[in-house]
C-alpha cells in the first residue's frame, strides 16, 4: 500500500506553493470586494504559469499530467483563495479531449473559456467569452454574454450567462458520458480547493490561539478553543484522504469515481465551512472585521458549498450510490 | 500512489489467507451472535498462534515472530475478511506482554510471553481507578515494601476487562507518596488467583459485563515481579500505552459495524418508508458514510507509513476519535429505520443486534482515552497549542490530595 503523494508531487506542490503566494493572497479578495479590482492570479499569470493546464496533453502545450497532480496544485490555490478557479481548466480540458487545436488554445491562453451547467450561477463567467455547455447530449462550444452579480466570494467569478446559439459548435457529439466525467473530475478539484483554504483557515486560527492571551494564558490552552481546532484538523485530514482517493480515481479507477467525487465535494463544503466558522469565532471581535482575512475564507465556504451541486445533493447522491452497491 | 500490496506484503496475505482458510473450523465467528466463551475463545487463540499469526510484531525470542507492523495489519484485515472471532488476549498481546519485553526479567520473559500468546494464560491491564482515570498518575492503590523484600498491596481498581477471567495483570501502583505524582509509581505483575485479589464484575449500560472492578486486600506480590525500577512506574505505564496505540493502529479497520452492512440495512428499509422521510434518511446515511470512507482512507495513509517501516506519531489518534463517531451515528441511524421496532430493545422478530451495538459504542469514544483527552493530545501534539496549567504541578501527591480536598 502507497497511499501517499510521491516526490514528484511534493516538488509540484512546493513550487506552486512558491507562485501562488507570490500571485495571490486573501487581501487580493478583499481588494476585489472593495473596489471591484481583477482576481489573482488572473487568468493569464496562471496560464502563464502551466499549473492551469497541468491535465491538458503536453502535445496540445499542456503539462501532460494527471488529475492528482491538477489536485496537489489545487490546494495550494485554495490556501491563497486563488481565482479564478482550476476547476474550470480541468473540466475544460476534459471536454475538449482529443480536439487538439482547442486545448492548444486552452493552454496559450486564446481560448477564454467558462462551463455553463444548467440555469446556476457560473464559475468564471467573468472574462469568459467563450462557454462549454450540454446540449441534449452534445458537448457545444458557444459564443455568448456574461453579466457578473455582486457576489458573496468576488474569486470566483460568478455570474449569468447568457449565450449566444448563433456561432455554437458541437465540439463532441453524444458525449454526455465525457460531461459527466468532466463534473465528476471539477468536484475533485473543486475539493482539492476547498483543502487548502480550510487546511489555511486552521493555521491562522492556530497561530492565533498560541499567541492571543486571556486570564493570563493564551487562548489555545482553553479546551473550548484548542477542542474546535482540533475538530477543524481532523477534518481538514479526512478531507486529504478523500481528495487523493478521488483524484487517483479519476486517473485510475473509473468505477469508483461517482462515489469518491460525491463523498469529497460533500465533504469539502462541510469541511471548509466548519474550518471557516471556528476561524471567525477562535478571533473574537478581530474575526468579524472587514481588515481580518478571517471573512474571506468563510466567503469562499458560504459559495463554494453550492458550486457543481449542492453539499445536501452530494450526500444525498452518496447515499443513493451506497444502497445501489448493496442491492445491485 | 497505489493500494496494492508490495511482493512481500501479497506473499504474507496469501500464506495467511490460506491458513485462516485451511483452519477455519477451528476459529470461532466474529458475527456469532451466541455470546462469549472463554474456553474456546483460548483454544482459537492457541491455533492461530501455532500458526504463526498471533504476536507477529513480537521478538523471536519473545515467543512472536521479528515481523512488521504491516504484517500484523494484514493479519488484522484477513482475520476480519475471514470473520474470525476476536483474540481474547487482545490486551496481553497488545499492552501487557510488550511491557513485559521492555522490562521484564529474563525468568519473567520466558515464564510468561509464550503462554500469553497461546492464551494459556490470559492478562489485564489495572491501571484505573476509581479516583484516577484520564488522569492516571493520580492513582491510589498502595505498595509496601515489607521486610522480606516482598510488596504488599492494598487498594481498588476498576474498569479492567476481562479481570474476570484472567490468570495475570500488570498493575500499576504508588509506592512513594511524598515525590511528585507522576514519580513515585512502581509496576507489578500480579497473579489474579493470589490471596486478598478480590474481582467484581461491572454491569455495563449495554447489559453486558465485560469489565470489572479489582479489589487488593493486603496482596503480596513478590519483588521478581516488579517490572521496571522502583519509582520508575509512569515511564512503564508509557510504553504499555504507546503500545496501545501501535495495537489500536486503526489502519483502516472499522469501529462498530461496517459502512457496507450499514447500507444494507437501510436498503432494506428504506422503501417502506414515506417519501419525505427516505430523504432524510439518505441525509444521514450520506453524512455517516462520507465520514466512513473518509476513515477508511485515513486509515490507508497510516498503513502506507507503516508499510514505509515509519510508526504511527500521535496524529493518529484522530483515527479513534473520527472512527467512534462515525460508528455511533451509523448505530444510531441503523436503530432508527427499524420505525416502530426502534424503541424496543429487539425487533418484534428477536434480532437485536443494532439496539446491542447502539448501547455499545459510546463506550469505544471512553475507553482507551476519552474524546477530550484524544483531543488535547492532538491539539498539544500535532498543532502545538500550549497545554492547560495543572493544579498539580510542583507538588507531591500528598500535597496533591491535600489541595482537592481544600
Amino acid at each position: 500500500m502507497n497511499f501517499d503523494l510521491d516526490d514528484e508531487q511534493r516538488d509540484l506542490a512546493a513550487a506552486a506553493r512558491d507562485f501562488l503566494t507570490d500571485a495571490a493572497s486573501p487581501a487580493d479578495s478583499r481588494a476585489a470586494l472593495d473596489d471591484g479590482a481583477p482576481v489573482r492570479p488572473g487568468r493569464t499569470a496562471l496560464v502563464e504559469s502551466g499549473f492551469a493546464t497541468i491535465t491538458v496533453p503536453e502535445a496540445a502545450g499542456g503539462g501532460g499530467g494527471s488529475v492528482l497532480d491538477l489536485a496537489v496544485v489545487a490546494e495550494q490555490a485554495g490556501r491563497v483563495l486563488a481565482g479564478p478557479s482550476l476547476v474550470t481548466f480541468a473540466r475544460a480540458a476534459v471536454l475538449l479531449a482529443g480536439d487538439h487545436e482547442r486545448l492548444a488554445a486552452l493552454a496559450d491562453g486564446s481560448l477564454v473559456v467558462a462551463v455553463v451547467d444548467g440555469s446556476g450561477p457560473v464559475i468564471d463567467a467573468a472574462g469568459a467569452d467563450r462557454f462549454l455547455v450540454l446540449r441534449g447530449d452534445d458537448i457545444v462550444l458557444a459564443g455568448g454574454r456574461a453579466t457578473v452579480r455582486d457576489a458573496i466570494d468576488p474569486t470566483r467569478g460568478l455570474g449569468d450567462v447568457t449565450l449566444a446559439d448563433a456561432d455554437a459548435e458541437v465540439v463532441a457529439a453524444d458525449a454526455r458520458l465525457r460531461w459527466e466525467h468532466a463534473e465528476r473530475v471539477g468536484r475533485v478539484v473543486l475539493a482539492a480547493e476547498g483543502l487548502g483554504a480550510a487546511s489555511r483557515a486552521l493555521e491562522i486560527g492556530v497561530e492565533y490561539a498560541q499567541q492571543r492571551l486571556a486570564f493570563g494564558r493564551a487562548i489555545g490552552s482553553y479546551q473550548a478553543v484548542k477542542h474546535a481546532l482540533v475538530d477543524v484538523y481532523v477534518q481538514v485530514e479526512q478531507l486529504r484522504s478523500l481528495v487523493w482517493w478521488a483524484a487517483w480515481a479519476a486517473d485510475q479507477a473509473p468505477d469508483e469515481l461517482p462515489l469518491a467525487a460525491a463523498a469529497v465535494k460533500a465533504a469539502s463544503a462541510t469541511t471548509l465551512e466548519q474550518a471557516a466558522e471556528t476561524l471567525v469565532q477562535v478571533h473574537g471581535g478581530i474575526g468579524f472585521t472587514w481588515e481580518h482575512d478571517a471573512h474571506l475564507f468563510w466567503r469562499r465556504a458560504k459559495v463554494d458549498r453550492f458550486l457543481l451541486g449542492d453539499d445536501v445533493d452530494a450526500y444525498d447522491e452518496v447515499a443513493r450510490l451506497a444502497v445501489a452497491q448493496v442491492s445491485a | 500512489m497505489d493500494f496494492d500490496d508490495t511482493p512481500d506484503e501479497a506473499a504474507w496475505r496469501s500464506r495467511v489467507r490460506s491458513f485462516l482458510e485451511e483452519h477455519r473450523d477451528e476459529l470461532g465467528r466474529r458475527s456469532d451472535q451466541r455470546g462469549f466463551d472463554d474456553q474456546a475463545a483460548r483454544r482459537h487463540q492457541a491455533v492461530l498462534y501455532d500458526g504463526g499469526l498471533v504476536g507477529v510484531t513480537w521478538p523471536t525470542d519473545a515467543g512472536g515472530q521479528g515481523g512488521t507492523p504491516m504484517q500484523q495489519a494484514i493479519v488484522d484485515q484477513e482475520l476480519a475478511r475471514a470473520d474470525v472471532a476476536g483474540l481474547i488476549n487482545l490486551i496481553g498481546i497488545g499492552m501487557c506482554g510488550p511491557t513485559v519485553i521492555y522490562h521484564g526479567s529474563e525468568d519473567q520473559k520466558s515464564r510468561y510471553l509464550r503462554r500469553l500468546l497461546r492464551a494459556e494464560d490470559v492478562w489485564c491491564q489495572l491501571f484505573s481507578e476509581p479516583a484516577s482515570g484520564s488522569d492516571l498518575a493520580a492513582l491510589r492503590t498502595k505498595a509496601v515494601r515489607t521486610e522480606d523484600g516482598s510488596w504488599r498491596i492494598s487498594g481498588q481498581k476498576v474498569w479492567t476487562t476481562l479481570a474476570h477471567l484472567a490468570d495475570y495483570g500488570i498493575l500499576l501502583t504508588r509506592t512513594d507518596p511524598d515525590v511528585a505524582k507522576h514519580r513515585g509509581l512502581t509496576m507489578f505483575v500480579v497473579d489474579m488467583k493470589a490471596p486478598g485479589v478480590t474481582v467484581r464484575p461491572l454491569r455495563q449500560m449495554s447489559g453486558g459485563a465485560d469489565f470489572n472492578e479489582v479489589f487488593f486486600d493486603d496482596v503480596v506480590v513478590p519483588d521478581s515481579e516488579r517490572l521496571g525500577e522502583v519509582g520508575d512506574g509512569w515511564r512503564v505505564a508509557l510504553t504499555t500505552l504507546m503500545s496501545e496505540r501501535l495495537s489500536l493502529g486503526g489502519g483502516g479497520t472499522e469501529i462498530g459495524a461496517s459502512a457496507t452492512s450499514v447500507a444494507e440495512h437501510v436498503a432494506a428499509h428504506l422503501d417502506g418508508l414515506p417519501e419525505g422521510r427516505r430523504a432524510l434518511v439518505r441525509q444521514q446515511l450520506g453524512r455517516s458514510y462520507v465520514g466512513a470512507l473518509a476513515n477508511r482512507y485515513t486509515g490507508y495513509r497510516l498503513l502506507s507509513k507503516l508499510s514505509k517501516g515509519e510508526l504511527p506519531g500521535p496524529e493518529a489518534s484522530a483515527g479513534k476519535l473520527a472512527g467512534t463517531q462515525v460508528a455511533r451515528d451509523l448505530a444510531d441511524l441503523a436503530v432508527r429505520v427499524l420505525g416502530d421496532d426502534a424503541a424496543y430493545a429487539a425487533t418484534a422478530d428477536g434480532s437485536r443486534s443494532w439496539q446491542d451495538l447502539q448501547a455499545v459504542l459510546p463506550g469505544m469514544a471512553i475507553a482507551g482515552g476519552t474524546n477530550e483527552v484524544l483531543r488535547n493530545i492532538i491539539g498539544e501534539r500535532v498543532l502545538g497549542l500550549p497545554a492547560e496549567p495543572r493544579a498539580d504541578k510542583g507538588i507531591t501527591f500528598k500535597e496533591s490530595l491535600a489541595s482537592a480536598r481544600a
